[in-house]
């Protein structure tokens, strides 16, 4: 499928799907279960509010989502105790599957939530959007129950950031902009359709989220996208234009960081898919400068992708949900 | 949204009415998320006065979703729709203003924390907005169906500017025969307004011209003359009773440090019992900015850009008598007010109403306006106990 093709059949803007009645309608009838869950650490300020229109909107209002949770990674502030107020199923990603350990990272809530969720279709929705609206939802599930070829639909949005001065528009993420693009057109061209490939609001079919693996920290929406393709192809994608997303804003040592992690998972993703040689052993200390009255410093920081496996491959998850090993 | 088809209007006696309020503040808490989740979505709307069609079209969608009869915005801008009463006889109105202080570029946000929500106009109406699109379901919850049809409106063009052409223009042109009205306001639990307070709200605007002499004695830039402004206001003699006011709303002058600036305004309001005093006080202002444009040889003008009658219910009306009752059986302590809002329309217009807020609210009209969760139910139910009240003809004048 070409890109172009692809991009005029795939594209959605969420405004397609306000016919909420018409879209839950759909959803029974083809008796499909839609799980909702946000992966947190540390969300006061936004997770109240998410759970509010979430549940209002999309269970009560419109029962569009069967199951809500909040998957959250140990979270020190009152963000547990603020969502369970406000009605949502909270668990701590440790207690999911003990027996696997536990693993810090927001991958590892996404990965765990396969196994607690019980939906054909798990939405994820990040815990740190201060505009946050039903579309954030809506917009990513409705070309999964409206295409039964669709298994992995993004979001992609303006991407206002907030700053303490107030909120300015900005482009594309710095990251997606300045790594995940140029490294796309340069193996991967059919995914640069994907306008925002690091966003961390997208749903997917049950039978695709098992059978791929989930890095536990920064690579994981990169390598999700990498290994639907090499499976299922381009065509098993859509993205849909959720309009606004007011998030925080995120230093440059930061995205240093994320594009350390987001390297590691696709430079080992070459090699699996034989795209590259054998690539030497990678280094898993990141290093940035600190300069102080010209004193430099040398900042380590210890980034290691782990990976879990394809939930599939969990013993657990295929007596709850009686699947075969593949 | 599912509705109870066998729910019949119940005629309660007021006393049995206070006796099951309580027990609707515990049932409008098992509709906690589906409310705020419209204050919230309300807030996050920008609706500066004049420019209120988004909220009034997120009005009109609640107001689809529950089945209401009459859905339409009018050429104000006002979103109204009835919900259909049994007897369908006569027509009680709620009602709250949908624009903000706000401006449309202030990008709303809304905090939500366990107990309040805190974000721009949260109060001041995003909250009373939800509670006029949330009251069919609200009603729904509790089993209740009115036998008069309620009409339910979001106003425009209330506040500054406005004037309160929103209401003043649904009352002139949609000509509902209103059996009587609630105003419903975000702040404060324990609000009762059942007059209208008169008023004019005026801008002073200065202006200086380009061959102004600086060597004039008393020379000055914006800022000194707007401050002889205030100070010679200030100075008026301002009567006990009736209760008169002078406030100062707003002082815009000036863009930097060490730049005189050439232009400035003033907003004020003048408030007082007797509108005699206002056209008094009125004319005072406006011969001083005639003179001070003589005096000074800048160009002073004055523009009115809102007036209000002093009216009112008397306190002794059955309307006001049986609020408080309402009140006293919720414990919530009437805080006895006039309105300068669209509860002066609504009476003017020869309507018996009253305002009424729904929560606790802090920073009022500050960028984190709050408003305390808790007592939105207490405040909520008061207005259902009277709107059944109402419904039930206790508050109707023997």
């Amino acid at each position: 499928m070409k890109v172009e093709d692809w991009l005029e059949k795939n594209t959605f803007h969420h405004s397609e799907f306000w016919d909420l009645r018409q879209l839950v309608e759909e959803k029974e009838r083809k008796g499909l279960k839609i799980s909702l869950c946000i992966p947190t650490l540390n969300e006061e300020k936004t997770i109240g509010k998410e759970i509010i229109i979430f549940r209002s909107e999309l269970m009560e209002r419109y029962p569009l989502v069967d199951e809500f949770a909040v998957i959250d990674s140990g979270s020190t502030d009152q963000t547990r105790e603020i969502a369970a107020a406000f009605g949502a199923d909270v668990y701590l990603s440790a207690d999911i599957l003990p027996e696997t350990g536990s693993k810090r990272g927001k991958g590892e809530n996404l990965w765990k939530a396969i196994h607690q969720l019980e939906g054909d279709v798990i939405c994820y929705v990040d815990a740190d959007i201060s505009n946050i609206h039903p579309r954030f939802v809506y917009g990513l599930v409705a070309p999964l129950i409206w295409q039964d070829e669709t298994h992995y639909v993004k979001a992609f949005y303006d991407r206002p950031l907030n700053y303490s001065s107030g909120i300015r528009p900005s482009g594309g993420g710095r990251v997606t902009e300045i790594l995940v693009r140029p490294l796309f057109s340069l193996f991967f061209p059919e995914l640069t359709g994907i306008i925002q490939p690091l966003s961390g609001e997208y749903a997917v079919r049950r039978e695709v989220l098992e059978k791929i693996p989930f890095p536990i920290g920064y690579g994981v929406e990169t390598s999700h996208l990498l290994d639907v393709y090499e499976k299922w192809g381009l065509s098993a994608f859509a993205q849909t234009d959720i309009d606004q997303r007011v998030h925080r804003n995120q230093t440059t040592n930061a995205l240093g960081k994320m594009s350390f992690g987001i390297l590691q998972s696709f430079l080992s993703r070459l090699e699996k898919f034989g795209r590259l040689p054998a690539i030497p052993d990678m280094e898993t200390l990141y290093r940035q400068f600190e300069v102080e009255d010209r004193d430099y410093q040398q900042i380590t920081h210890s980034i290691v992708e782990e990976e879990r496996p394809p939930m599939i491959e969990i013993p657990a998850y295929r007596k709850k949900f009686g699947r075969e090993s593949s | 949204m599912t509705k109870k088809k066998n729910a019949k209007p119940e005629k309660l006696s007021i006393e049995q009415l206070i006796g099951v309020l309580p027990a609707y503040v515990e049932k409008l808490k098992q509709a906690r998320e589906l409310f705020l989740a419209n204050v919230v979505m309300f807030g996050e709307i920008p609706g500066p006065t004049f420019r209120e069609t988004r909220r009034s079209q997120f009005m009109l969608d609640r107001f689809h979703e529950s089945d209401l009869h009459d859905v339409f915005m009018d050429e104000s801008g006002n979103a109204s729709a009835i919900l259909p009463g049994t007897r369908r006889s006569n027509v009680i109105m709620v009602s709250a203003h949908a624009d903000t202080v706000f401006e449309e570029d202030s990008h709303p946000a809304m905090l939500v924390g366990q107990d309040s929500i805190t974000g721009p106009a949260i109060a001041d109406n995003s909250l009373g907005l939800a509670t006029v699109a949330s009251l069919p379901m609200l009603l729904d919850r509790l089993g209740i169906r009115l036998a008069d049809d309620l009409l339910l409106v979001g106003t425009t063009r209330s506040l500054g500017r406005g004037n309160l052409d929103g209401m003043k223009n649904f009352l002139s042109t949609r000509r509902v025969p209103i059996r009587m009205g609630i105003c419903v306001e975000g702040a404060d639990l324990g609000r009762l307004s059942y007059s209208g307070l008169g008023m004019v709200r005026g801008e002073i605007q200065l202006k200086i011209p380009p061959d102004y002499d600086w060597n004039r004695f008393g020379a000055s830039g914006a800022i000194g003359h707007l401050a002889r402004v205030v100070n010679s206001i200030m100075e008026i003699p301002i009567p006990r009773e009736p209760k008169t006011r002078i406030a100062f709303g707003s002082l815009r002058c000036g863009t930097s440090y060490d730049t005189i600036p050439r232009r400035g305004a003033l907003r004020f309001e003048i408030r007082s019992e007797d509108d005699a005093m206002l056209t008094e006080l009125e004319g005072k202002l406006k011969d001083m900015i005639d003179e001070f444009s003589l005096r000074h040889g800048a160009e002073f003008k004055m523009e009115i850009i809102a007036r209000g009658n002093n009216c009112c219910i008397p306190f002794s009306h059955p309307l006001v008598k049986t609020t408080r009752q309402i009140m006293d059986a919720l414990k919530v302590d009437p805080i006895v007010t006039p309105s300068s809002g669209d509860l002066s329309a609504l009476i003017d217009a020869g309507y018996p109403g009253v305002t009424l807020g729904i929560s606790r609210v802090e920073n009022s009209r500050e960028e984190n306006e709050t408003i305390s969760i808790e007592p939105i139910f207490r405040g909520l139910a008061q207005l259902v106990g009277l709107l059944c009240a109402i419904d039930s003809g206790h508050c109707d004048e023997s």
